[in-house]
Formats: C-alpha cells, structure tokens, sequence
C-alpha cells in the first residue's frame, strides 16, 4: 500500500478538479482497488482519527512514511522571501514543502504551477512563486536543480494547466505498483511515456497543416483549416498526449477549434499575454510564422510550405467538419 | 495559529486557505471571523495585458468554476468591444455553464458536504446507520457513484470547449467550435445517461418534472411521502434526516440576497450592453434586503479593505478598483485579517451592507416580482424561506434544485441549436473601452469589470461568490455573511462542534476552511478542517 499525501499551494485546485474526471482507474477505484493510502488531500474528506497537523509533521520529520508526495500549486516565496502570502497549518507553506520533499519516496509536480510556475509567475509575478524544480525553464526552482527524492528521482513533473486525469492517475498507478523504473523522463523531467508525442501528434486537422490550408475564422470558420497559421496554436510545438488521450474522453482543444495555447511548455503563458499576442500567431514580415515547428528552420519551413501548397488537393480547402 | 488547548475533529486539524475563528459562550457562538490566508495576484498579472488575457488568466482562478469565470470575462469583453453575438453562440456558452454547474452539484454534495453527515456527533440519530451507508467517503453506496457520476455533464462541456477544467473557448463575438450533428447528439445522450443513472435514480426517487411541480415548503413534504422511491432516494432522505439532527434550524446568515443572474436569452442579448443585461436574463438578477426586492445594478457594487491585506482607505467601485497586498504580519496590527476583500452593495437608506450570493440568493432572485415570459419564475425558495426560515438544510436544496432545472435549460438549448447557422462574429478589437461581465457560478455571483486603454488591460477586478459569502468585516465592523451565519450557532458539543463546519460548508466557498473555535476568555476549545474545493 503506497501512502500519498496531496498539497495545494499556490493553486486553483484545477488539476484536483481533473483528477475527478478520472476513469480507469476513477478516484474511488483509485483508493479501493489498487489500496492508495491517501492520507489527507485538500478537497477530499477523509476521517483522519488523528491529529492532522501531527500527521503532518509525522511525514515531515520520517517517523510516517511517505511514499508519494503530490504538489499542486506554485510554491510562494512572497512577500520578501517570507512566504506569508501562502500560509498552511500555521506556517508558510514553503517551509512544508521543503521538509516533505526531503522525506517522500519520490515526488511529483501536478500541473504547471509546480512544474515551473505557471501562471501565478506570469511577470510581474507578484506573489514571488515558482514551481519545485524548475522556474520557467530555468532548472532550480524551489528545491534546486540537484533535488533527489529518497529513491533517487528529481521532481516528476505532470504539467498541464491543468494536467489531463490520465496523466496523474497513470503515473500514481505506476508509482504505486512498483514500475518507477518505467518512467523514462525527459529533459524537463516530464514522462516521456506522455510528453514525447506533441499535442499535434492525433489532432484531427494535421492533415489541414499538411497542405497549409488555415482557419481564417473562429465559429463555423473552424470546419475546416489548422489553427496554427492566423490563432497562434502550439500543437506543432509542445508536447503532451492532448491528441492522443482525448480530454473528458470526448475532445481536445484543437479538435474543438481552440488553438493550443502551449500549456505544457515552461513557457506557458507564453510571451507573459503581452498586448497581441492571445490567440493571434506571431509572424515574421507580417507573413511567415515567428515560431515553426520544432525541429526545423525558417528556410526549410517555407520551401516546404510552398511545395505543400502546391500539392494541395481540392478537399484540403473545403469544409471537413460538416454538419 | 495560537496554541491549542485541544483537538477534536471529525475530518482533520489543519489550517487551510481559510480560517475561521469563533468564540462561543454558553454553548452559542457569539462572534466569527473568516480569515482566507492565501493571496496568488491575479488582478495584479492582468495589468497591462491583452485585453483577452482575462479567458485565460480568470479560468485560473477557481479550478471548479473555470468555466463560469470564462463566460463573465468574455462577456465583458463583449461589452466592452460591442460585438454581435449570434444566438447560437449564446447557446452554447449557457449549455457549458450550465454544465460545468450540473458537474459541481454532486460533486459537492457527496465529495464535500455529505460526508460531515456521517459525524459520529448524529449517531443518537435513528437514520446515523442509514446516512453512512450512503455518504461514507469512498465506500458509500451513494458516494461512489455521485462521485463518478459527476465527471458526465463536463463531458458536454468538452465537446464544445475541447476540454473541462480551463478551456478558453468564448471568445468576444461567440465561441470557437462550430458543433456538427453527432456533438449535439452526443452530448444530448451524455446528458440523458446521467439524468437516468444519478439524478433520477439517486437524488429524487422521481422524474425531473415530478420534482420541479414542486411549489411550495408544504409541496416539497408532501413529495417525501407520496411514495418509497421519493421517501428513500437521497433527497428525500437528506431533507428527513436534516430535519432529524436539526440541519433545518441554523445557519440563517444575513437573510439578504444578491444575484448577478446568468444565462442569456439568445435571442435578446445579441448586442451585450450593461443596460440590457438583467432584462435579457433567463436566470434572473435581483437583491432581496428585508423583505423588499429591488433591480441589481452593478454600479452600486464596491470593495471594502478595512479588515483585508491590502492598501486602501474606502470602498471602491471595480472600475476603480485596487489590488495592492501588503505583509500579513504588517496588516494584523492595523486590525486586517484576511486576503479577501469585502464585497459590499449600496441600498439606499443602508449604505454598503453584505450580501449572501448563491444557489439560495438565485432561487430568492427567481421568485422576485416581474418575470418576463422567458425569466425563471419559481416561487419555491422564497415560501421555504418565508415559511421555515433559511438554514443549512434549506441552503443545499437550493443548490440540489438547479440540477433538475438546468438540465431541463442544456436540453433546450440543445435543441434549439442551429447546425446551419454562424457561431461567431468577428469584432473589432477596440483599443479603448469598459466592459462588465457576470454569471452564477455554482456557489454565486460571479463578475468582471475591465478597463481597457491603448490598446491593453489598464485596469481588471473580479469578484468572486467566495468574496461576498467570506469576506471579512468592513469599514463599520459589519460582519460578513458566513461571518453573520455562525454567530448563533447552537454548539451541542464544544469540543467537536460540527456545526460550524455545516454553516461554513453550506455556503460552499472555493476554499478550504479551518475552524478554530474559542471560549468567551480567547481559549482555544478545539480546532478541525473542513475539506473544501479551493
């Protein structure tokens, strides 16, 4: 029986809420077949028989073993270092942070906000908050770069804003079932097993972004065409299984005609929503996207894009998504 | 916090994101403070920004209203660019609110409010036995399933927005999707499948429109004993059980009411203005303060930060409005205890006075004079509260009353879809203007104010349903309503008063909720967690 213990710091309780929807396993099979010893979790009410606050310290101090430590929310350094914009069983929150993640068998970041900070660090980030081992992309964070939980792991990030349901309970049911060593991370300490795949990867207009045939419209304008060319979409460059493990187990937000915003990057919100950049693609000369796929160049891009409008086939500009 | 002379607690002993303190004295709380201890700067983030930063940044404030938050921010952005909105986009904005509201109805009910139900304080009660079998957490026969169940409606929501929580959708001007045949089928049979197997099945013992002929306190008992299947479902037991341990007895609050009201009528709010708004409502608007009702009207709206962590010397309007924090250890000795703000509305003859907002402030809303043909006219929430006085118990109903109704409105407006029809009309993004956008979340009055200049966000202000119910005291040392509702609070048992954790938790608020309770002389008697959804 693997024992978890569930913090919110700096959070909306998003990826709780999505934690919710999960099905295969759902939060109740979670806790009844597979024997998750949930000790305590902000939203979820457990009888706890003892006190919680020595609960907590039990697991801070390693007199109660605590297998996975799951971290929602930024970690808030604020005001001046002190932490007191986020208060939690009478002390900063912070302070918890550190001394839990120095007892838990490994710990996992759910969402951006304790991956690397996500919104609440949007600039001018005004309650000085961070995610656990990374800030933005800068590797560090709250527990610096060279954090290793007790069975020698970094951080597992699960990012997302907030992370799919599948995503959390996969890598708990792993964690908990003893395939630690399955969960190949990469340079951003994500499961590959999630985040190799880009959120392009599935989505139901590739073959729009194919022949480079644009949505020129929200609405009805979204029957045909990829987002990626006028509503600034991500899906070419981020990474996440959006496309692959539908959301809610019926869509994405590409299939839906809302571009991807990114939100599994460390970058995420990204360019800070500075004035013109929501939901409009950032382009070069007024025409050619700032940012192209990754893995390719301006140059390659554009023969490419020329050959593929070219080729293009009639269906390729009409509506594919009808009535 | 203080030191604790004891701990007693039905669910845990922590701090959370919000505290209430109480004192009680003989056995009655005599005074309350919520003290919410966590500040993340939102309003702060949004300056500056994009005008549409707010359909991403204010989904982020609340995980479980995400998608009301994206609903009021695009329509004040609306207002403020004055876009045509077509009739069909109107549509599937309600149908999404609506359902993200019916996800949170049983979410709530079982994952976070029906659980205190099994306090071992009710085991006098004949029905203790009963209760737990039904709402124990996790094995419970009826929690599992609510549970579960809860993830359908969101489901719909997902078809339309790609996905729930946090999607950005709505855009000024209608909604990105474009549905096709099989997203309206599908979601109509989604809807069906969890009106069958939870609402029908579990909570009411009896079809939707059985329960919604219910007009009256005297109908709804009437209804408990017309047959088994309504006498043994789970609302028919919630309200005997309530009734037994004495749920329907405190709790009152402030006893006035404020709604924002939601749900636009597609056909009248094509061109958003703040004038039109409350006439174009099919979820109506209104303030309900001793007895007499009067027109919402958000311009006499303002924020008290007397007793909060922030500057500020009076009560300011949202235009206006300010977000400047300061260190809770240098606000406490300027008499400030809280990170929210004061929320108060202007009657005239009152002043700025508090104002409950929710599920039992819209159903008030709902019974008030004037209805147009296509408002909700339901005088069931005014005869229980004339009748028998609000209280916890009558507080939930209200919130369990809106799963019939709002899902009866998603299939209305499911059907009422026109798959040929535009979504979507691009506006003119206006580089100087003002908007205002509302809505009802699931717990309350939920509203935007932007200003826009140059082309950016010079000023946003939200204010939350959590804002009105937890707010602090204000400038006159006028409680807050959850503040107001536990004062008066029988207290059977000080040292495990569960009590308070129904008052607080009634109310629903996005926060997790400690209670400290005190004796007349500033001892702490005891200290427990009421698990909340942030």
């Amino acid at each position: 029986m693997a024992s978890v213990l569930w913090f919110q710091g700096g959070a909306c309780s998003g990826n709780t809420m999505s934690f919710l929807n999960a099905d295969e396993p759902n939060v109740v099979d979670l806790i009844t077949d597979f024997g998750l010893d949930l000790l305590w979790h902000p939203s979820l009410g457990l009888e706890l028989g003892d006190n919680a606050q020595r609960l907590f310290n039990d697991c801070a101090t390693g007199k109660k073993p605590l297998d996975i430590f799951v971290y929602e929310g930024t970690v808030m350094n604020g005001p001046n270092g002190s932490g007191r914009y986020d208060m939690f069983a009478a002390r900063p929150m912070k302070d918890w942070v550190t001394a839990l993640a120095a007892q838990a068998g490994v710990v996992v970041a759910i969402g951006d906000c304790a991956s690397w900070g996500g919104i609440p660090a949007t600039a001018p980030n005004p309650t000085d908050s961070t995610g656990l081992q990374f800030h933005k992309r800068e590797r560090g964070g709250f527990l610096g770069a060279n954090f290793r939980s007790k069975i020698g792991l970094p951080v597992i990030n699960v990012p997302g804003c907030p992370a799919h349901p599948d995503w959390i309970t996969q890598i708990i049911v792993a964690l908990a079932t003893g395939r630690a060593g399955d969960i190949a991370l990469d340079e951003l300490h994500r499961p590959q097993t999630f985040f190799k795949t880009f959120t392009q990867t599935g989505c139901t207009r590739v073959q729009y972004f194919e022949y480079k045939q644009a949505t020129t419209s929200f609405g009805d304008g979204t029957r045909k065409g990829c987002l990626f060319y006028e509503f600034g979409c991500r899906g070419p460059m981020t990474h996440s299984p959006c496309n692959r493990i539908l959301w809610n187990r019926q869509s994405s937000k590409t299939r839906a005609g809302m571009p991807c915003t990114g939100c599994t990057e460390p970058e995420y919100p990204f360019f800070d929503l500075a004035p013109g950049t929501v939901f409009k693609t950032q382009k070069v000369s007024g025409v050619i996207p700032q940012e192209v796929p990754e893995g390719t160049d301006h140059l390659t891009y554009m023969a490419h894009a020329a050959a593929a409008r070219i080729a293009a086939p009639q269906w390729s500009k009409e509506d594919m998504f009808v009535v | 916090m203080t030191a604790v002379d004891l701990f007693v607690s039905p669910l845990g002993r922590v701090e959370g994101d919000l505290d209430v303190r109480v004192t009680i004295e003989n056995g009655v709380v005599t005074s309350a403070w919520t003290e919410a201890a966590m500040f993340r700067g939102f309003e702060i983030i949004l300056q500056g920004k994009d005008p549409q930063a707010g359909l991403i940044v204010t989904p982020r404030i609340c995980g479980i209203c995400g998608g009301s938050h994206l609903y009021k921010s695009c329509y004040a952005l609306d207002v403020a660019w004055r876009t045509h909105v077509p009739p069909n986009a109107t549509r599937i904005r309600n149908i999404a609110q609506a359902c993200e509201t019916l996800q949170s109805i049983p979410r709530y009910f079982y994952a976070l409010f029906a659980i205190d139900l099994t306090n071992k304080n009710y085991a006098r009660s004949s029905m203790y036995d009963e209760a737990v079998r039904r709402f124990a957490p996790y094995v419970g026969t009826s929690y599992g399933p609510g549970v579960v169940m809860s993830g359908k409606p969101v489901e719909v929501y997902a078809i339309f927005g790609g996905q729930w929580p946090h999607s950005s959708f709505m855009v000024p001007g209608g909604v990105m999707c474009a549905p096709t045949l099989s997203d309206v089928t599908r979601s109509i049979a989604i809807l069906e499948h969890w009106r069958d197997n939870w609402l029908e099945k579990y909570w009411l013992g009896c079809s939707v429109d059985r329960w919604l002929a219910n007009k009256s306190w005297d109908d709804v008992l009437a209804w408990v004993d017309e047959n088994e299947s309504q006498h043994d479902s789970d609302c028919g037991f919630f309200i005997r059980y309530c009734m037994d341990v004495g749920l329907d007895k405190y709790g009152q609050g402030v006893g006035n009411y404020f709604a924002t009201g939601t749900y636009l009528h597609p056909d009248l709010y094509e061109n958003p203005t703040i004038e039109g708004r409350n006439a174009a409502l099919i979820n109506r608007s209104g303030i309900y303060v001793n007895g007499e009702y009067s027109e919402f009207d958000q311009a006499r709206v303002a924020e008290d930060v007397t007793h909060s962590f922030y500057e500020g010397t009076r009560p300011l309007h949202p235009f206006e409005g300010e977000t400047r924090p300061i260190d809770p250890e240098v606000g406490r000795k300027q008499g400030k205890y809280s990170f929210a703000k004061s929320p108060r509305y202007d009657i005239p003859g009152l002043g700025y006075i508090p104002l409950e907002a929710g599920p039992l402030a819209r159903r008030i809303a709902a019974a008030g004079p004037g209805a147009a043909s296509h408002q909700d006219n339901d005088p069931l929430f005014l005869d229980m509260v004339q009748r028998i006085g609000p209280s916890v118990m009558v507080r939930q109903l209200a919130r369990m009353h809106e799963a019939p109704k709002y899902y009866k409105w998603a299939r209305q407006w499911l059907n009422e879809i026109d798959l040929k029809e535009s979504f979507y009309d691009k506006p003119v993004e206006r580089a100087e203007g003002k908007g205002f956008g509302a809505t009802e979340a699931a717990r309350g009055a939920l509203a935007d104010w932007i200003v826009i200049s140059g082309g950016k966000i010079a000023n946003y202000q939200v204010v939350t349903p959590t804002a009105w119910n937890i707010g602090p005291r204000d400038s006159r040392e006028t409680l807050g309503p959850i503040e107001q509702a536990l004062v008066g609070s029988p207290i059977v048992d000080q040292e495990d008063p569960v009590e308070l954790g129904h008052v607080a938790r009634s109310f629903d608020s996005c926060l997790v909720c400690t209670v400290h309770a005190y004796d007349g002389k500033g001892r702490e008697l005891s200290k427990f967690v009421i698990n909340g959804a942030v």
